[in-house]
């Protein structure tokens, strides 16, 4: 994509990059508040607490000074890398670039609804990022899918397990039993029956669908509207069927 | 080398320790030197059904906290040689049993026997999930109905997660269902899920079927193994399913309804 024409010669190139970020919104200033939920967490799901670098977004505290050193303390003490601080008064900008942290401007009030509707479902299971504003063009619907692989699973998913994509697409090939979950940033693709729930575009991306050989599923999800098997036509149970998003609500077509 | 084998379903009341106790039976009666292992600690029942329970002294878990030795606990079968039972304690819990113990206990007993069968408690919990940890194959008891299959699946899970060979990510282990209390007459009725329904959502292996039958009570309530009423058709079921464990390629019985007379064999009816 890039023109590098004499590339021998160049030491680096700037590209433009929309990466996965978690955001860390902060509701208490108070740093020993904040371990305690993050040991809990930490508990929860250990696989998440890699140096994973996060955003600590400090958008909705109302305190012109706050002690940005110790909780950046305790995010590392807990595995997670803060890397940039969204919002927050002058002195804050000051001591995050003192940290050696970036500093982005808050987003404005629409978007931070629209990123806190979006986000709210997913990060209790999945393992990977949230969306985030790394910059103020990036989340759009329709990225995410495009950004990460596609995540191919093989066998049955039984009642009680979760298999998720958490940035791209997912592709069962098997049935997704009662009781199971499966969950993608992008679509989900299942070559077998759909018994358990399934949750698309769980960063909020809308454009991507749900399909599958058998529907009798608990639970569709795209971008966070759902509908349970009681919503569910009865007439298009037990055969092929393709879940979209359009004009508000969710839409099941039979699949031919 | 001994095989470990679990016999587990999640879901309680399907017939785990009745199988446990008739598919040991049925291995020991060919000649194969076999323990079965009661899990169940805190609700024993393994020694009723096997009618051992006047003769139980020491359980798993005094060999497991050294008050006793394995050999003092291994109960020997009356009945069939090579047939022993360790009991579970009827006093303590779950929490008795700890993972290096089990494995202490199941690594003697390897040497020694060609299988061993771990009788698992209902449930997901600690003893289950024990009862499972160190087995090679598993059977999967199920009941043709909803709650069952749904618990028998959940447990498939586990399986492939949360035992020693899942987590070492050696050969997983090998899992067979065996569907019990199938009763056709009440499966055409519609009353009860078909073998074809239960099969397609657990996706693994038929070991075998065995039909609701008078001689499975019976059996129970006179602690004698139904493997040994070889002339009822539990009996010859489980003895098939033995023969199937072993390898042995053994047509299905019992799956259909009984044709009643001369009229449905006429008509070619009551079969599906």
């Amino acid at each position: 994509m890039s023109l590098n024409v004499d590339s021998a010669d160049v030491a680096f190139t700037f590209k433009g990059g929309m990466l996965p970020m978690t955001v860390m919104e902060l509701s208490s200033a108070d740093p020993e508040h904040i371990r305690r939920q993050l040991a809990s967490k930490l508990s929860q799901s250990p696989a998440f607490f890699q140096h994973t670098p996060v955003v600590l977004s400090v958008e909705k505290l109302d305190e012109p000074h706050l002690s940005l050193e110790r909780i950046c303390a305790v995010c590392r003490d807990h595995k997670l890398l803060p890397v940039a601080v969204r919002g927050g008064s002058e002195p804050v900008r000051q001591s995050a670039w003192a940290l050696g942290l970036g500093w982005f401007a808050p987003v404005d009030e629409s978007r931070a609804q629209m990123l806190k509707s979006v986000s709210s479902e997913p990060v209790a299971s999945s393992e990977g990022a949230a969306p985030s504003a790394l910059g103020d063009e990036s989340a759009e619907n329709g990225e995410s899918s495009a950004l990460g692989a596609t995540r191919v699973y093989r066998g049955t998913v039984r009642s009680g397990q979760q298999v998720s994509a958490s940035s791209g697409d997912l592709v069962v090939i098997g049935a997704v039993n009662a009781g199971a979950e499966v969950l993608a940033a992008g679509s989900i693709h299942v070559y077998g029956a759909l018994r358990g729930r399934a949750l698309a575009g769980i960063h909020g991306n809308m454009q991507a669908g749900i399909y599958c050989r058998e529907l009798t599923a608990e639970l569709l999800s795209v971008a966070g509207n759902y509908k349970r098997l009681e919503d569910i036509d009865s007439q298009l149970l037990g055969a092929p069927a393709e879940v979209h998003f359009t004009k508000e609500q969710l839409e099941i077509k039979p699949l031919n | 080398m001994a095989k470990i084998i679990v016999v587990t379903s999640g879901k309680g009341g399907v017939g785990k320790t009745t199988s446990a106790a008739a598919i040991s039976t049925g291995l020991a009666l060919r000649g194969k030197k076999t323990v079965v292992i009661d899990f169940d600690v805190g609700l024993r029942n393994l020694d009723l059904i096997m009618g051992c329970e006047r003769r139980v002294v020491y359980d798993l878990v005094n060999v497991i906290q050294g008050e006793a030795g394995l050999n003092q606990a291994l109960i020997r079968d009356k009945r069939v040689e090579n047939l022993f039972i360790l009991p579970a304690s009827q006093t303590r819990d779950k929490d008795a049993l700890t993972q290096e113990g089990v494995a202490e206990v199941l690594d003697k007993l390897k040497q020694d026997f060609d299988f061993i069968l771990c009788d698992s408690p209902a449930g997901i919990e600690r003893g289950a999930q024990l009862a499972m940890y160190f087995a090679d194959e598993a059977i999967v008891v199920t009941n043709p109905e909803v709650s069952s299959v749904r618990d028998s699946d959940r447990i498939l899970g586990l399986l492939a997660s949360k035992t020693r060979r899942a987590e070492e990510s050696s050969d997983p282990i090998k899992e067979h269902l065996l569907v019990t209390r199938y009763n056709p007459e009440r499966v055409t009725s519609g009353d009860m899920l078909t073998l074809d329904d239960i099969r397609e959502i657990l996706a693994i292996n038929l070991l075998g079927l065995i039909p609701e039958s008078e001689a499975v009570l019976r059996a129970s309530n006179q602690g004698v193994p139904v493997t040994h009423d070889i002339s009822s058709d539990a009996g010859q079921a489980y003895s098939d399913t033995v023969s199937r464990l072993l390898g042995e390629d053994m047509p299905l019985r019992f799956h259909e309804m009984q044709r009643k007379g001369l009229i449905s064999r006429m008509f070619g009816g009551g079969r599906r």
